[in-house]
């Protein structure tokens, strides 16, 4: 072989690997499942979805596995919650993921949290004497569903800027799957009009949003501080409160020990109310059966049975 | 092969990855697609095919530019453009302050490890440069950890050590972002990737103190130096990762068993640390994971001409951590490794195995106890035979040291340990004992764990 046919040879080779294959799937990875769920109704037949964590997962904590960066470095698209919700283990996924396409800043990275509007957000100086508090606001919008439409919406948005020979297919599915969520919502408000005005504890702060879609009040939340665990003065606290404010119910995640919540249940009296942290993406379940589910529970709640 | 060739070599080396990195930063550019808040509009999206002739324009017009910015390109490269920095005004912006829609140009953390400690040896020997050493207090670290994007293709990260009496870089290494075909690249100085708690700071470690074979095969500090590294993620089902780096191998407390202290020319690329490693990650299930790494390295030591030492090691972490179970916040791992380094000496060639092996199991959210084991053999030459070991004479018999303590964490910015040893070296006439109560402080920006 001449050099320059070497030559030519070398470069077509170099053209093949650096051209990305034709591909018919936007392949999108999301942080959380309840994401997932939206980008696989937004992004329907044209897009393949897989989320980092699992939703029984407290999505703080999540391990940085090896296994996820793999996720990553093959994915157009990796939306996240924002709000230093995954601080503690995306950034080093991103980074090993060697995934140009992903890394803050870029096309293929969205943060959902800019298409919210966002509750307790600090407008005095915060420090982390107050425990673990999130300073861009509470990052836990997507157990309300007219925040969740609207993350929907900036996923098909970005979804047809990457993927442009599909946008009507994004917007289609969009229409499609608005009608729905707002059917179904009325449908909730309507079956969970009686928790209005209703006096509630949480164990976490991750309350803020359903309470603002739902009208109930968070009187108290059984972590004195965000992220630190119930002392026995705090829970005694919160059960005088809840004894005389008459709280409704007690609402937590499964993925938070159970063992104080039920003790203060028990003492109030009132229901325990576990919440799923987010949609069984994995075993195929959607955002509106999640969110259906979770208010099956609020209404067994409002009738005095604990999940 | 005389001085003069063994240097050619290394300048042929070094010219030829020139043109490959260049090439491959190049390539990264390409792909490179407008940021995320300038929106792409849809008539600019390329179409599915160009013909090889459009191609060939955009190419042409490329080239033309670039040579035309070059003449505009500022002679020195001391300071950047103004515009490349857009929006900061007050230098840094602390992290947290300034989330949502902030700039965040750098991220900084000050972590303060220090400990109370009781030893019934007189001299106790502790070989890691942040254990507790003496009876009394001990400023274990103060850690100034620096992290940040530097553009698109880099990203800086830095870890600068404060003791009582001096300022140490650890590491200051740069990581490439955007190379294509799956590679890596750091370089700078950096810890290198063996095993699996060399590259590791005390901060993600499971007992105050680390094992004695680091310090006795690498020195206090663990194996680092100046270098690069390249590291490449194989595309397979599962994650394969295989690197490997160059290193100085000078160093007391950072090459211990290569040229440590010794300062020699490096005369040819032989004179430097080659480092290699593969780490493979198998997720058993969502609950339990297993990674396990086999990492060698080889470099140069000051016996002799062309004595080189050879250490072999592989390391297992599992980790179970039932996420899948409602309201269990368990967490339990496991994790060994072995070493086995072979050095060559004058008229011999020493041997010694060394291991360590722990478990930890967090019990409660804020509760973990862990226990370990450590092993480390006296050097032996090629007939079996017990030789004076040249770095650590006193050596002669095998040491064993067993390790147990309890951790409570306030929250994961604050860290409480305490921690009792039995160190039994079969050369000393008793075993033994410590006791150290350790206290971690982490404040400033929250850093990403790696797994």
């Amino acid at each position: 072989m001449r050099p320059t046919q070497l030559f030519a040879a070398v470069c077509a080779a170099l053209t093949l690997f650096a051209a990305s294959p034709a591909r018919a799937d936007v392949n999108v990875v999301t942080t959380l499942p309840d994401l997932a769920a939206l980008a696989k109704a937004v992004g329907g037949k044209h897009v393949q979805v897989q989320a980092l964590a699992l939703s029984s997962q407290d999505p703080h904590f999540v391990d940085a596995k090896p296994n996820l960066a793999l996720a990553l470095n093959r994915a157009d698209l990796l939306i996240a919650v924002g709000l230093e919700l995954e601080v503690g283990w995306l950034p080093t996924l991103q980074v090993g993921a060697r995934n140009s396409k992903i890394l803050v800043g870029a096309p293929g990275y969205l943060v959902a949290s800019q298409f919210v509007k966002l509750l307790e957000v600090p407008t005095v100086q915060v420090d982390r004497g107050q425990g673990d508090v999130h300073p861009g606001g509470n990052p836990h919008f997507l157990y309300d569903p007219r925040q969740a439409l609207a993350v929907a919406k900036g996923i098909a948005d970005r979804l047809a800027q990457l993927d442009p020979e599909n946008a009507e297919a994004y917007r289609a599915n969009l229409a499609t799957f608005t009608t729905e969520l707002e059917k179904a919502r009325a449908d909730w408000e309507k079956r969970l009009a009686a928790l209005r005005g209703q006096p509630v504890i949480a164990y976490h702060r991750t309350t803020a949003y359903l309470s603002d879609w739902l009208g109930f009040e968070t009187i108290a939340y059984l972590e004195p501080k965000p992220g630190i665990p119930p002392n026995p003065s705090h829970v005694a606290g919160v059960l005088a409160q809840g004894r005389q404010r008459k709280a409704r119910m007690l609402l937590m995640e499964s993925y938070y020990p159970d063992t104080t919540a039920r003790l203060v249940a028990s003492k109030i009296p009132a229901p325990l109310v576990t919440l799923h942290g987010g949609t069984d993406f994995k075993a195929g379940e959607t955002y509106i059966q999640h969110i259906n589910e979770m208010v099956e529970r609020l209404e067994k709640g409002l009738a005095g049975k604990g999940t | 092969m005389d001085t003069r060739s063994r240097a050619v070599r290394g300048a042929v080396i070094a010219v030829s990855l020139t043109p490959w990195l260049m090439a491959s930063s190049a390539l990264a550019q390409a792909p490179a697609a407008p940021p995320s808040d300038a929106p792409v509009q849809e008539e600019e999206a390329a179409p599915p095919s160009l013909t090889p002739e459009e191609l060939k324009e955009i190419e042409d017009a490329l080239g033309s530019d670039a040579s035309a910015s070059q003449q505009r390109a500022p002679s020195g490269t001391a300071t950047p453009p103004p515009s490349a920095i857009p929006g900061a005004t007050g230098g840094i912006s602390l992290p947290g302050m300034n989330t949502g829609a902030g700039a965040n140009f750098l991220d900084l953390s000050f972590i303060l490890d220090v400990a109370a400690a009781a030893f019934t040896d007189k001299e106790p020997m502790q070989s890691g440069a942040h254990d507790p050493t003496r009876n009394g207090f001990n400023l274990q670290q103060l850690e100034l950890s620096i992290g940040s994007v530097v553009d698109p293709y880099f990203r800086f990260d830095g870890n600068i050590v404060f003791s009582q009496f001096g300022v140490e870089i650890e590491e200051a290494y740069g990581t490439t972002l955007a190379l294509p075909y799956n590679l890596q690249v750091r370089a700078g100085q950096f810890l290198t990737r063996f095993g699996r708690i060399n590259p590791t700071h005390p901060h993600s470690w499971d007992f105050v103190d680390q094992p004695f074979a680091v310090g006795r095969i690498f020195g206090g500090e663990g194996n680092r130096g100046l270098g690069t590294e390249v590291s490449w993620l194989a595309p397979l089902p599962w994650y394969v990762e295989v690197l490997g780096s160059i290193t100085d191998a000078t160093g007391e407390a950072t090459a211990r068993s290569f040229l440590g202290a010794t300062s020699e020319r490096v005369q040819s690329p032989l004179d430097l640390q080659a480092t290699g490693a593969v780490k493979q990650f198998f997720p058993l299930s969502d609950d339990l994971s297993l990674m396990w790494g086999l990492s060698t390295a080889t470099g140069p030591n000051p016996t002799g001409h062309r004595n080189r030492t050879d250490v072999f090691g592989t390391d297992i972490y599992l980790r179970y951590r039932p996420v899948t179970q409602a309201y269990n916040t368990t967490l339990i791992t496991f994790q060994t490794e072995a070493y086995y380094r072979r050095r060559q000496v004058p008229g011999d060639v020493l041997t010694d195995f060394n291991l360590y092996a722990q478990t930890a199991w967090r019990f409660s959210p804020r509760w973990a106890t862990a226990l370990r084991y450590e092993l480390g053999t006296a050097a032996r030459g090629e007939g079996g035979a017990r030789i004076t070991d040249p770095l650590d004479p006193e050596w002669t018999e095998s040491r064993n040291r067993v390790s147990v303590n309890a951790t409570f964490w306030p929250t994961e910015f604050s860290r409480l340990r305490l921690q009792a040893a039995r160190d039994r070296a079969g050369w000393r006439d008793e075993a033994g004992y410590s006791l150290m109560l350790a206290l971690e402080l982490v404040t400033g920006a929250h850093g990403a764990h790696a797994f």
